[in-house]
């Protein structure tokens, strides 16, 4: 297992694809991921953004925040939308323009994953973004199937706190098969932008991106913090850095090392849980990381 | 509409999808803030630790970067000797290093010895920048590290310094008293004659007396006495004149007028001169035995130059005195008193001693030599303790008599060390500038601008850019620094001669970094409080709005929300985030 450097080592590319003066709230994480996609995918790129925090970051008509084309979709839509863009492209032979569905959690792990999957079963050649900040931020941080075990939500609130476990949604899209399905967090841009520049070159297929996105409002946190969660969900485990080829080939790129109660313990939405909650994830996290682990020995590419 | 027909039978069919045509830079999203970030270059702890307060930090960066000659002009401003330092120092800046917290501290003075090297090797000359001269000159008393460094501080600042030395050569303790395995004569040759292609004048083989003060005095505007401590402290016991002067012995040395020595002997005290002395006799065949009246932990010598002494054979006798010298035939019998402990100077302090009882030892060698101290060898030469203008720098004297009268290096520093001793040079040159300048009055203060950190190391870069110094006086503390960034490694060590070597001889124990090694111990440093340009303010910056202008980075505070991610994702401290109203 190669433990990634989290150091930066390599140069990022100065140019960006984002204007300022977006209304993302102030240490948005979402922000930070579309500047690093965009730094890797570059100018060729058009983008599917369904109902999402993005979808109001993107600009409220007539403005643009990014300086690539941005088509605006209904919520459950991304998957169908980037399918039929990618089909009007190829149509007129444009076989450079990258194709790129961008959708929040919500629109990946519930009202849209019809059409995702529907999409990735055909394997359409676009990549499909879920930037995951655990809830339907943009309409008042409402639980959805990617909120984690143990988190306050509008709709999961006081002693309500949502009991049930996030959903593997990566999981999901590499038993589809896909060329390539692959986590990343805001925290580590070197290894995230790495990981656009695989899924550019990858054409021909679905590539899926699970991205970390924190979100300093839904989850009560300072955003002066916000990068710094995003590393230690990685840094304890609680989300696993992964690349997962043609569904069967699953490689490590970090190690955690820390207790989940380092990073439960300075966030709003967690700050109810007791000390057996917080055990309680602690051993969910290690089932799912062994879990990761052994699929990782076991892989049948070598 | 009309529906265009193309010749291929599809239609153009129109698309009524609205189109944005502005993007979002006319959202003046700073007006949200609250908090307002700003580049914040702080003090690094070491830089604060260094008695002459070296720009570590930016040292190391420099270094990192391979820009060694820019990273040497870095030192050169503040410290003229770091080939010198970097081999003799006893380096608190690494006892202060942040990254002790993490793993182990940066081998600071061995970067500081590549570099001094390095610009031995590329004849680097000393940086050019000077003050116009302002027809002043200042008479120094002694070649020593102090008088050396007030010299050159002096020219720099505008002065002409002729520098007296009694001794035929300069360089004072650097000559005289330290051995050629631990600072050849060579390389201190370099740095003296760096400084004296600089423009100070070194008059050597001039007897110091106050009656040469008192010739001289109509010709200078000022006098620095840094004549250090010469004549070796006695140890008034009976036969105490069969020893040898510890300090006289490693002066034949340096003069290689040494004859020869065989069989045992005992060195009597616990200060570097004690290990120096015992390690030479090691490399002249010896077997010498060291007699500390307190504990080992107590030796004021350096820790590492203990225990390579131990490492080289030399045994430690603690908490004996010698009260009687017997000499008969040709060996010496020694009578030592054993010692116990009777309290300590301070809590975790060096142990006070009284004599346990009648409890002696007495011991057979071919030799005795003392270090047990030194001291002034004249009454003229001890700074005024008080008077009607006299001042206590924290590394000099300044006596307003009928002209300036100044006393540095070993005469007034709490610490002797070589490091000290420049430090004081720099004090006092900066301390008559100020004098020349703005008068008695504006006087302790006025140095107070170029501290570094919280002081007493002052820094000549700011003195000369006259800047009231652009670096924060904070302290960065190993808290502050972003760990996150950093992953563990070990200190990278330097080359030395094997025990069964170094033994029989005089060359260096320990060898200078080799390029590689200099650059990969560079990357463990932190740069506690400075900005390396890691980029990271601006790759984090979700608004965009950490820009390049004039290829520096500015925040653009019409944009700026004030989350305060790029301060917290700095590695090292080198931002801070303010309130705003
Ligand atoms: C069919 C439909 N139902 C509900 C909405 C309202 N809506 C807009 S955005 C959003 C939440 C989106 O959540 P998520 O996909 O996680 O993105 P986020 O806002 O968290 O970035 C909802 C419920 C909608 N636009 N369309
Ligand atoms: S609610 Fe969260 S995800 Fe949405 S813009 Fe604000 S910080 Fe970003
Ligand atoms: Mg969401």
């Amino acid at each position: 297992m190669e433990d990634c450097q989290i150091m930066l080592q390599q140069k990022i590319s100065d140019k960006d694809y984002m204007y300022p003066g977006h209304v993302a709230c102030p240490g948005c994480g979402a922000a930070i991921a579309m500047r690093f996609a965009l730094k890797a995918l570059g100018e060729k790129t058009m983008m599917v953004i369904p109902a999402c925090c993005w979808g109001v970051i993107a600009g409220p008509y007539p403005q643009t925040s990014l300086k690539v084309p941005i088509l605006h979709t209904a919520f459950a839509t991304a998957g169908a939308t980037a399918s039929g863009l990618r089909a009007a492209l190829d149509m007129k032979e444009d076989t450079e323009t990258t194709v790129v569905a961008w959708a929040g959690d919500g629109g990946t792990f519930d009202i849209g994953i019809q059409a995702l999957s529907g999409a990735v079963e055909r394997n359409e050649d676009f990549i499909y973004v879920c930037y995951d900040n655990e809830a339907y931020m943009n309409t008042g941080v409402q639980r959805s199937s990617a909120t984690p075990f143990g988190s306050r939500t509008t709709t999961t609130p006081g002693k309500d706190w949502k009991r049930s476990r996030k959903k593997n949604i990566t999981e999901i899209l590499a038993a589809h098969r896909i060329p390539y399905a692959a986590t990343a967090s805001i925290a580590f841009p070197e290894d995230m932008i790495q990981k656009f520049n695989v899924a550019k070159q990858l054409k021909g297929g679905t590539r899926f991106l699970h991205v970390f996105a924190s979100c300093p409002t839904g989850w009560r946190i300072p955003t002066e913090i916000s990068v710094k969660i995003a590393r230690l969900a990685v840094q304890t485990n609680v989300f696993p850095l992964y690349e997962i080829k043609n569904g069967i080939d699953y490689r490590l790129n970090y190690k955690g090392d820390r207790p989940v109660t380092d990073y439960l313990k300075v966030q709003g939405r967690f700050k109810h849980l007791t000390d057996d909650d917080i055990k309680q994830i602690q051993d969910m996290v290690d089932e799912d990381w062994e879990l990761l682990r052994r699929k990782m020995e076991n892989n049948l590419v070598t | 509409m009309e529906r265009m027909k193309k010749q291929n039978g599809t239609e153009d069919i129109p698309l009524f999808i609205s189109r944005s045509n502005i993007t979002t830079e006319i959202n003046k999203t700073g007006s949200w803030r609250f908090a307002r970030p700003k580049y914040d270059e702080k003090t690094s702890p070491c830089s604060a630790a260094c008695p002459a307060g070296e720009d570590i930090a930016r040292i190391q960066m420099l270094a990192n970067q391979e820009s060694f000659k820019e990273a040497v002009h870095t030192i050169l401003i503040e410290n003229p000797f770091p080939a010198v330092c970097g081999r003799v120092c006893f380096h608190p800046c690494e006892t202060a290093c942040n990254r002790t917290g993490f793993d182990e501290p940066i081998a600071i003075r061995c970067l500081e010895r590549f570099l001094g090297d390095f610009a031995i090797q590329e004849s680097m000359k000393l940086p050019p920048e000077k003050l116009p001269e302002n027809g002043k000159s200042v008479c120094i008393v002694g070649a020593g590290p102090a008088g050396l460094a007030a010299g050159y501080f002096l020219t720099r600042l505008g002065y002409s310094c002729h520098i007296f030395e009694a001794s035929s050569e300069p360089g004072g303790i650097l000559r005289w008293g330290i051995p050629e395995y631990r600072l050849p004569v060579k390389i201190l040759a370099r740095e003296i004659e760096r400084i004296k292609d600089f423009g100070v004048k070194i008059n050597c083989n001039v007897p110091m007396s106050q009656n040469f003060l008192k010739e001289t005095k109509s010709r200078y505007d000022a006098f620095f006495i840094a004549c250090g401590y010469s004549r070796s402290m006695q140890m008034n016991i009976p036969g105490d004149q069969a020893a040898s002067d510890g300090l006289e012995f490693l002066r034949h040395m340096r003069r290689e007028e040494i004859t020869p020595l065989t069989g045992t002997a005992a060195v009597v005290g616990g200060g570097n001169t004690a290990v120096d002395i015992a390690r030479s006799l090691v490399r002249l065949g010896l077997n010498p035995i060291i007699v500390y009246r307190r504990r080992k932990q107590d030796m004021p010598a350096f820790k590492h130059e203990v225990e390579m002494a131990r490492k080289e054979g030399v045994k430690i006798l603690e908490l004996f005195a010698p009260i009687q010298i017997e000499k008969t035939g040709g060996a010496c019998f020694l009578t030592l008193q054993q010692m116990k402990i009777s309290g300590a100077e301070t809590s975790g302090g060096r142990a006070v001693v009284v004599p346990d009882g009648r409890v002696t030892q007495l011991r057979r060698v071919d030799h005795v030599f003392t270090a047990i101290g030194a001291e002034p060898t004249e009454p003229w030469q001890f700074p005024p303790e008080q008077g009607p203008e006299t001042l206590h720098l924290g590394h000099c004297t300044f006596a307003h008599r009928d002209r300036p009268l100044m006393f540095g290096g070993d005469l007034t520093n709490p610490i002797k060390s070589v490091t000290d001793a420049i430090a004081s040079g720099k004090q006092a040159a900066m301390a008559l500038d100020a004098f020349f300048k703005k008068g008695w009055d504006a006087n302790a203060d006025r140095l107070a601008p170029y501290r570094v950190g919280s002081g007493p190391a002052l820094s000549m870069e700011s003195y000369l850019k006259g800047e009231h110094t652009s670096r924060n006086r904070h302290i960065v503390s190993y808290e502050e620094i972003n760990t996150d960034y950093f992953s563990t490694a070990a200190r990278v060590l330097s080359a030395s001669l094997a025990v069964d070597e170094s033994v029989h001889s005089f060359l260096e124990t320990e060898e200078t970094y080799t390029f590689d090694q200099a650059v990969e111990e560079t990357y463990r440093c932190f740069k506690c409080g400075i900005c390396d340009s890691c980029n990271n303010c601006r790759i984090f910056c979700p608004e965009v709005a950490v820009v390049f202008k004039d290829s520096r980075r500015v925040i653009d505070l019409n944009y700026c929300k004030g989350c305060g991610i790029c301060v917290v994702e700095c590695p090292r401290n080198a931002m801070a985030l303010e309130m705003e109203i």
